[in-house]
């Protein structure tokens, strides 16, 4: 459903397995997703993955997999509890169907 | 009036030849030199025109049902007071963040009305994405961008006169950007009609952005936070401003804070009233603060000092005072 609405929301990695086969919007999905799971990136050729942090869209193979699509940056410093918190309230019912979709 | 009635009575003139021709279209003409303030004119004119032409019954009503339309202001030009036909309230000046699905998913009643996001009315929006797209051109730029949510175009009209370093403020694709303008439609296409656009230079500004949508979403839905119990019953949350949302509640406790306690007592009461234009008379406030000679003279040196410091004004006399917020 969302596929067809083309949106890419953003996710952990608890939460990836609920949009396989969907475009997605992860963190640090090399190594560490921002909840401290493990997430296999399908890298795209010559990616700049240059930072600490980097943010992956892509599409989601499986629960624990991901094609990248693009691969963005986000430095050296980046509070992932933050990141979490901000990622499980997108994802609260109250909000993700009103404000994030 | 006398000098118009000098002009208007040869065009009237002229217009009772051109009636007697074409009837309808020469009622159009005379409607085209109508003013305001001849208004009361016309009808003494129309009685007059009226009188020599009643053997005219078909024409009568509708002379005279214009005529009347003038008088009540019922031109298209004077009914909305404006050439825009829309009145703005003070929110299309205020600034909201929004996520770009909220922004897609916004409606308009018409194509000149404001735009309404969950029933509210959005004034100039600001969000945080990544750039897809960048189409340069001679005098404006489109950023397709995308926030995760939905994607939308930017349009940002550039000034020529910038260099060309400048011109573009250095955005490159596939980087995050804030972007803050006013939300417009073209045919079914929306765009934000960028005023500002900026790289984001600390990746926790997304994360902040994403938060603040959140936040202030939901201040939209309950009012603002610290709100007491009675304030929440009117249930009047979602359709106050800024301004008289921050006067109802307990931003009073977080802006005054430092204040002693009196002072803070005389700003509560102010804001507790029902708001007027002249404000509160100071009897009123003495009496509701205080009961004896001393308090009165206490809360009129701390009137002083909040009319010192600009917390307070006086409003019609200098007996009566009202919050500046």
């Amino acid at each position: 459903m969302d596929t067809e609405k083309g949106i890419s929301p953003r996710v952990n990695s608890a939460r990836l397995a609920n949009f396989v086969g969907q475009e997605i919007d992860g963190s640090r999905v090399t190594v560490e997703a921002s909840d401290g799971g493990q997430v296999n990136v399908q890298a795209l050729p010559n990616t700049d993955i240059s930072e600490t942090y980097i943010e992956v869209v892509g599409r989601v193979q499986d629960a624990s997999t991901i094609q990248m699509h693009a691969c963005i940056n986000l430095g050296a410093n980046l509070d992932m509890k933050l990141v979490n918190d901000t990622i499980e309230l997108i994802h609260d019912p109250r909000f993700y169907s009103k404000i994030f979709s | 009036m006398s000098l118009k009635a000098y002009f208007l009575l040869p065009i009237y003139i002229l217009s009772e030849f051109l009636f007697l021709a074409l009837t309808l279209p020469s009622f159009e003409c005379s409607r085209a030199v109508q003013t305001p303030d001849s208004g009361r004119l016309h009808t003494v004119e129309s009685q007059f025109l009226h009188s020599r032409r009643v053997n005219m019954s078909q024409y009568e009503s509708n002379f005279y049902g214009g005529g009347g339309g003038y008088l009540q202001g019922g031109s298209p030009f004077s009914q909305s007071g404006s050439p825009g036909g829309v009145r703005r309230t003070e929110i299309s000046n205020s600034l909201r963040p929004f996520t770009i699905a909220q922004l897609n998913k916004a409606t308009q009643a018409h194509t000149d009305a404001e735009w309404r996001v969950d029933d509210v009315e959005v004034g100039q929006v600001t969000v945080v994405a990544q750039v897809v797209t960048i189409n340069r051109q001679a005098t404006n730029c489109v950023y397709l961008i995308d926030d995760g949510t939905g994607q939308i175009e930017a349009r940002h009209w550039v000034d020529s006169n910038e260099d060309e370093g400048s011109k573009w403020g250095g955005i490159q694709e596939q980087r995050y950007v804030r972007v803050t303008g006013g939300l417009k439609a073209f045919g079914k296409k929306r765009y934000i009609n960028t005023i500002h656009i900026r790289d984001v230079k600390d990746p926790h500004e997304i994360y902040f952005h994403t938060l603040e949508t959140i936040t202030v979403s939901l201040i939209h839905e309950r009012g603002p936070p610290n709100q007491n119990a009675q304030q929440k019953a009117d249930g009047s949350g979602s359709s106050m401003n800024a301004y008289s949302a921050q006067a109802a509640s307990g931003g009073l406790s977080d802006q005054f804070a430092h204040l002693p306690p009196l002072q803070r007592a005389i700003l509560k009461f102010i804001i507790d009233q029902p708001p007027r234009d002249e404000g509160i008379h100071v009897a009123l406030i003495a009496k509701a603060i205080g009961a004896s000679p001393e308090d009165a003279n206490k809360i009129g040196a701390a009137l002083d000092k909040l009319m010192d410091e600009g917390h307070v004004y006086t409003t019609i006399d200098d007996s009566h005072f009202n919050v500046s917020l």
